[in-house]
């Protein structure tokens, strides 16, 4: 794990664990804080600048970011997946209208490169080498794009028009696909490599891997990689009332429910592993679970009993142990202690195998079984110009690391092509903060994850329809809010700091101190912001969610609406309270008429009382803040200090004559759209 | 440190009506840290004027400057350049009355004027809160004293205290107000010199504070041979 | 009979062993030297010496040494008080010199009120004065001490005919913190203080305790201890005292007394105040008798405030008529 530790001020090596853990580093700091300001345009293309598979993740990604977020710390993670998927699924139209802009910068290089398989590997290889101007063209064996996303993973949790979402994007670039052409039959690899400068294999794991026990010829026994793809294909795989999936994995989850919806009445998941030692993940059992699936723990198969032929059922013995000391898998079993399920089909699915008959012939170097040689720092092969990524390179895994593996195999490629020889990529390692100190998170206001509820288990198992509903636009919002800003606090400017203690003493998480100059480290500072309106030097700003040069701001505005009407009111609001983005917008002919205009802040106590004042030098008659009331707020103590700010700017007004009363703070809970209209309707009127 | 607190921006209105381009020059140090003179400070009074002016349909500039220290002239020199090059008027700085002296024994036809009323030389007690410790009488008697001065916190100056009016452990003239005395004698306890009290002290001699005239302080030992100085600014 | 310091009236009466009485006679707010005549005419043979306050509660009023001048013309002996306050210790050394060739033998030596009390918040006072305090009370003794006793200014400059004064000051046995009180004394008598007008008591327990203490380290010997009594006008003014005034405490009993009198008189506002006024001669004239049976007190400092005429009455209930004379 990277290293952790308390650090000045913003590093850049020093990241939140969010971010470190993304494969391809996601800056969700960037993303929640996009949504808060309802940019959901810019989360996009922040989402897909570093993942082409962005619709695909918002679905399936099994987010390493939500384990490592901090708000483990607290409660309970941000929910990032749901929100990218918030994010993608509200931005279609502008996706599209997108896409017909890309440019196609495939070819302009005159390098030519051919890819293997087009799963999120070869895809993104594909997209990023596009993006450098290579010509691509991508082999796929299958129908369709998308590899295990269209091929093995339910449509209940995956649609393909989402794969296809990501796929369009990236041929879009020029990348051209050939799908129903299978490497090694439909061209020899020798052949394929010769017509091009270089190759990249990620054909994937496409086999399952079975097992050699008494009785598995018989009829009713299916490998799992075959029946998914069947079911992905539309087909419907007959199967018997009774079925036994062998394997305790994500895959045996995915097939254990896919039969249930194919209409087996009892299906039953048999593992090695005990309850708390399966791969799968906790929340795909869980929803197994919830589908009437039983699971029995801790059974090594022996023999698929069989009568005539068919499959009758299914022996185990138990088993005592997976894994031996060194952590490799070397499963030990109790013989004496058997047991036997009767069963109309069993379903094996205790892991998949590269197919690698592609390179059948040529002189890529296999290193046994179904791998060849490869180096995972350069990506190649034992064959120069033949490099390898995604599953069929470095195992299984998830869909996000091929992803990842598929932009390192670009920029080794790149390197191939532009430099003539291989070099050594960077790997997906990243140095982050640690866990947030038990002193901070005590002080973090406490918020719910916002979760969705699921289509009913009965329901959902009659049909392949997604069971999982999208985040509202105000779920989306309230959720992006829980985000802590890790290390994207408070910076300070050591010349500017006058060591004046305010910022110590002002800090609701006890996070600022004295280092010589003030110092907010980086892995502690929550953001409120709150010690920078206050510090009396200008010497502190935030990385993320800053209200800086909040006069130009305002100047901007104005100007955008088309100048500034007479005697304006300006309406400053916690962008927090909005549920929909709406809330935070000014429509000209509304401000026009009556002379409204509103800033959206996060947080209002993150203005400064010349922010407060600023209106005025623009020519606004009045202005009105609209904080969270009560503990509706994200941040201790935010409240009493905007108050008192919004007193010393009414001090001043007071004192040169314009009046104390034409600044105001008002406290709601919101919402924003109720609440803000009324509010600012009633203060304008006051105006006159 | 130096404890000031902000004039009423009306006030610092009024010294400048009729100019028409205006400086409003802050100061880094005590003034920042007690809140009422640095960047921050300076922001919020000048945004308080540009609006005033602009109210009364008057057209002036209002510009804003804050450095390190107004009372030395490496830190001061930008700022006398820039007044003089960019054609100011006038100056408020919201440094304390040092600042305001030294200003405007250096910048020539141009009045400075004070932003703040300079209070005392005080402590830091808690955000926003100070309280005067030394009234910088020029000879310290705090070993009289436990520690704790009755120059600076007794309303008297007694050196003989307390004086009758002590209630409470307050100061007769406020309720909000220690009686300075009052937590001598408790220090003095804590200490256990009480005995100490039984002495009379004397009469001051005040003339080490300002009663003695104009203080200037010269520490031979750091001050440059005049030569030195000399070659120095050639 | 030792020999005399000053040939007050005062000196010689508790020189005498007689029980001494003072009485407070406070100057106008103008320069009507009549108001000054016509309070000494009634204060007149009812007490020793005759205080007259030095711009009391900071407010402006006639000067106290002219004021004593005038009660000097008029046959009474008269106390001039001195505070710190308003001036620095040249003025204060050239008064006393002025003072006392117009034949002023008493000084009473006090830091004075505060000058943002401003007449307690009844009158506008000049809270935005600056205040001088360039001596204290203890300094302000020893150097009137040595004017007297060793013929030099604080300064050290000579003093020809040195001014023959009897030193006082004043003392709040009951003040904040209580456990330096005695030693506060000791310090006033240290330097000089001759006699001791204390702050007034009415709780006559607590005043005890403190001169028991005294009275152990010897203090009444060195000086003479006249219990201070203000005299109570009714209710108001006794929960003023007991709530505002530092040092002094009035117990339940004597507000209930008060309280009493003034609801015995109903809603008749005229009769109220009669009774209370009836009421505060007992309690004085009681306050008087005990704190005479106090050991080492040596007379009572009466201050009936803007109320002298009351004087003549009290000191005759409590029996202390006539007061001595000397030839
Ligand atoms: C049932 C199942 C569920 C999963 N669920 C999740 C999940 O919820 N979340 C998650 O993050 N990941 C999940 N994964 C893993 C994820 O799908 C894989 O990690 C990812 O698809 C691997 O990508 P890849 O590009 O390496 O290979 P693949 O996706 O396998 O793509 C390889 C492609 O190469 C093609 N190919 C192979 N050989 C040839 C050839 N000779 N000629 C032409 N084409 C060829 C194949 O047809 C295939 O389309 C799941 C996987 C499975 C099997
Ligand atoms: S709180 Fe925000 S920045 Fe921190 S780890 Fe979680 S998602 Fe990332
Ligand atoms: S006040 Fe807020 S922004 Fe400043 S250090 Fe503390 S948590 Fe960070």
């Amino acid at each position: 794990m990277g290293e952790s530790g308390s650090k000045q001020s913003l590093d850049e090596n020093l990241k939140a664990p969010c971010v470190a853990a993304c494969p391809v580093h996601t800056d969700n700091r960037r993303l929640t804080e996009y949504v808060a300001h309802g940019r959901y345009e810019d989360a996009l293309e922040l989402t897909l600048s570093v993942n082409p598979f962005s619709s695909v993740c918002g679905r399936i990604c099994s987010h390493a970011c939500e384990q490592e977020c901090r708000r483990n710390n607290v409660e309970k993670p941000l929910s990032l997946r749901m929100l990218k998927r918030f994010i993608v699924d509200n931005t279609r139209d502008y996706r599209l209208a997108r896409r017909g802009k890309i440019k196609k910068t495939a070819g302009t290089k005159g390098k030519k490169v051919a890819v293997v398989g087009a799963g999120p590997s070869g895809m993104t290889a594909a997209h990023d080498l596009a993006k450098d101007g290579f010509s691509v063209t991508v082999f796929e064996r299958a129908e369709k794009p998308g590899g295990m996303l269209s091929y093995a993973i339910p449509k209940y949790r995956l649609p393909y028009d989402i794969v296809r979402e990501d796929v369009d994007d990236i041929l879009a670039l020029g990348v051209e696909l050939k799908t129903g052409f299978d490497v090694g039959k439909d061209v020899t690899f020798d052949q394929l490599k010769k017509d091009h400068d270089a190759v990249l294999i990620a054909g994937g794991l496409f086999d399952s891997r079975t097992l050699a026990l008494p009785g598995m010829d018989a009829d009713g026994v299916i490998l799992a990689m075959p029946f998914l793809r069947e079911a992905a294909e539309g087909g419907t795989p007959v199967l018997g009332k009774k079925v036994v999936v062998i394997g305790g994995g994500n895959v045996a989850v995915d097939v254990a429910r896919t039969a249930k919806r194919l209409g087996a009445e009892e299906v039953t998941m048999i593992c090695l592993e005990g309850e708390d030692e399966m791969p799968a993940w906790d929340w795909e059992i869980q929803e197994t679970v919830e589908e009437g699936i039983r699971i029995s723990n801790s059974w090594g198969p022996t023999e698929v009993r069989t009568d005539g032929g068919r499959v009758t059922g299914i022996d185990f013995k138990e088993c005592t142990c997976v894994f031996d000391d060194t952590g490799r898998f070397n499963p030990q079993y109790d013989e004496s202690n058997t047991c036997s399920f009767d069963a109309d089909n069993v379903i094996v699915s205790i892991g998949q195998q590269a197919d690698i008959s592609c390179v059948e012939g040529s002189k890529v170097k296999i290193a046994g079984g179904t791998r060849f040689e490869y180096d995972r720092a350069t990506l190649a092969t034992s064959e120069p110009g033949v490099f390898a990524s995604g599953e069929i390179a470095v195992g299984p895994g998830a869909a996000i690391e091929a992803v990842a593996e598929g932009r390192r195999a670009a920029q080794a490629i790149a390197h191939w092509l532009d430099k003539g020889d291989v070099a050594s990529i960077p790997g997906t390692d990243m140095p982050h903060v640690g866990e947030l100190p038990e002193r901070v998170a005590e002080k973090v206001i406490k918020r719910d994850r916002t979760e969705v509820e699921f289509a009913d288990p009965v329901e959902r198992l009659t049909n392949f329809e997604v069971i999982e509903p999208c985040f509202t636009e105000k779920e989306a919002r309230q959720e992006a809010a829980r985000c802590m800003s890790c290390t994207l606090g408070a910076v300070v400017d050591e010349e500017k700091c006058a060591v004046c203690l305010t910022c110590v003493r002002v800090c609701p998480f006890d996070v600022a101190k004295i280092e010589k100059k003030a110092v907010m480290p980086a892995d502690e500072c929550q953001a409120c912001g709150l010690c920078a309106a206050e510090c009396p030097a200008v010497a502190i700003k935030l990385e993320r969610w800053g209200v800086h040069e909040m006069k130009n701001r305002i100047a901007g505005k104005l100007e955008r609406l088309g100048g500034k009407p007479d005697k304006f009111l300006l309406g400053f609001g916690c962008l927090f309270q909005a549920e929909t983005r709406d809330a935070l917008q000014n429509d000209p002919a509304a401000v026009k008429s009556d002379g409204i205009v509103r800033i959206s802040v996060p947080c209002t106590a993150r203005l400064t009382v010349s922010d407060l004042l600023a209106p005025f030098e623009l020519g606004a008659g009045g202005v009105t803040v609209i904080a969270c009331e009560g503990d509706s707020c994200q941040y201790p103590i935010a409240l009493d200090r905007i108050e008192r700010r919004v007193k010393e700017a009414g001090g001043f007004l007071e004192a040169i004559g314009v009046g104390a009363d034409k600044i105001q703070l008002m406290k709601t809970n919101g919402p924003a759209e109720t609440e803000w209209p009324k509010i600012l309707s009633e203060a304008r009127e006051k105006l006159g | 440190m130096i404890i000031a607190d902000q004039k009423p921006v009306a006030e610092i209105k009024g010294f400048i009506e009729g100019k028409k381009k205006v400086l409003i020059a802050g100061c880094g140090t005590c003034v920042t840290v007690c809140l009422a003179g640095g960047e921050t400070e300076v922001k919020n009074v000048a945004s308080a004027l540009r609006i005033a002016f602009k109210n009364d349909g008057k057209d002036v500039e209002i510009l804003e400057d804050t450095v390190e220290r107004q009372c030395d002239d490496e830190f001061v020199e930008p700022l006398l350049a820039r007044v003089k090059n960019e054609g100011f008027d006038a100056v408020v700085t919201l440094a304390c009355g040092v600042g305001c002296n030294f200003l405007s024994t250096r910048i020539g036809p141009v009045q400075v004027f004070p932003g703040v009323n300079t209070s005392f030389l005080g402590s830091n007690e808690a955000q926003g809160d100070y309280l005067e410790l030394c009234a910088g009488c020029g000879e310290c008697i705090l070993h009289l004293t436990g520690g704790i001065c009755p120059m600076a916190r007794c309303s008297k100056q007694i050196m003989n205290g307390p004086c009758g009016g002590t209630s409470d452990g307050k100061c007769e003239i406020s309720q909000d107000i220690d009686c300075g005395w009052y937590l001598i004698v408790k220090r003095m306890q804590e200490l256990d010199i009480l005995g100490q009290y039984d002495e009379i002290q004397a009469a001051r001699d005040w003339s080490k504070g300002t009663h003695g005239g104009p203080r200037r302080l010269t520490k031979e030992t750091a001050a440059m041979a005049a030569e030195d100085d000399a070659a120095k600014e050639s | 009979m030792a020999e005399l310091l000053s040939g007050s009236n005062l000196e010689r009466v508790l020189a005498a062993g007689k029980f001494a009485v003072t009485a407070e006679l406070g100057p106008p707010m103008d320069c009507n030297g009549e108001v000054v005549r016509e309070k000494a005419k009634i204060l007149k043979g009812n007490a020793d010496a005759f205080n007259i306050t030095d711009n009391q509660t900071a407010v402006v009023r006639m000067s106290s040494i002219a004021s004593a001048f005038i009660i000097l013309q008029e046959g009474l002996e008269p106390v001039m008080q001195m505070t710190t306050r308003d001036r620095n210790r040249l003025a204060i050394q050239a008064d006393i010199l002025g003072a006392c060739a117009l034949g002023c033998k008493n000084c009473l030596c006090i830091a004075g009120d505060h000058q943002s009390f401003g007449g307690a918040g009844r009158l506008k006072g000049h809270p935005g004065a600056k205040n001088v305090y360039d001596i204290d009370t203890i300094q302000l003794i020893s150097a009137l001490k040595g004017m007297r006793d060793d013929g030099v200014q604080q300064g050290g400059d000579p003093i020809d005919k040195r001014p023959p004064l009897f030193i006082g000051c004043a003392w709040t046995p009951m003040g904040d913190p209580i456990e330096i009180r005695p030693t506060r004394l000791k310090k006033k008598v240290d330097a000089g203080a001759d006699f001791i007008q204390t702050q007034g008591v009415y709780d006559v327990e607590a005043f005890k305790e403190q001169m028991k203490i005294v009275v152990d380290m010897g203090l009444h010997e060195r000086t003479a201890i006249l219990a201070g009594i203000i005299v109570p006008r009714n209710f108001g003014m006794l929960k003023y005292m007991n709530n505002f005034v530092s040092g002094v405490s009035v117990p339940k009993e004597l507000m209930d007394r008060m309280k009493a009198a003034m609801k015995a008189g109903g809603d008749d506002k005229k009769q109220k105040r009669i009774n209370q006024e009836e009421e505060a001669g007992k309690i004085t004239v009681e306050l008087i008798q005990q704190c005479r049976e106090i050991p080492g007190i040596k007379g009572v400092h009466l201050q009936a405030i803007e109320w002298e005429k009351k004087i003549p009455e009290i000191v005759e209930k409590a029996g202390l008529l006539p007061r001595p004379t000397f030839d």
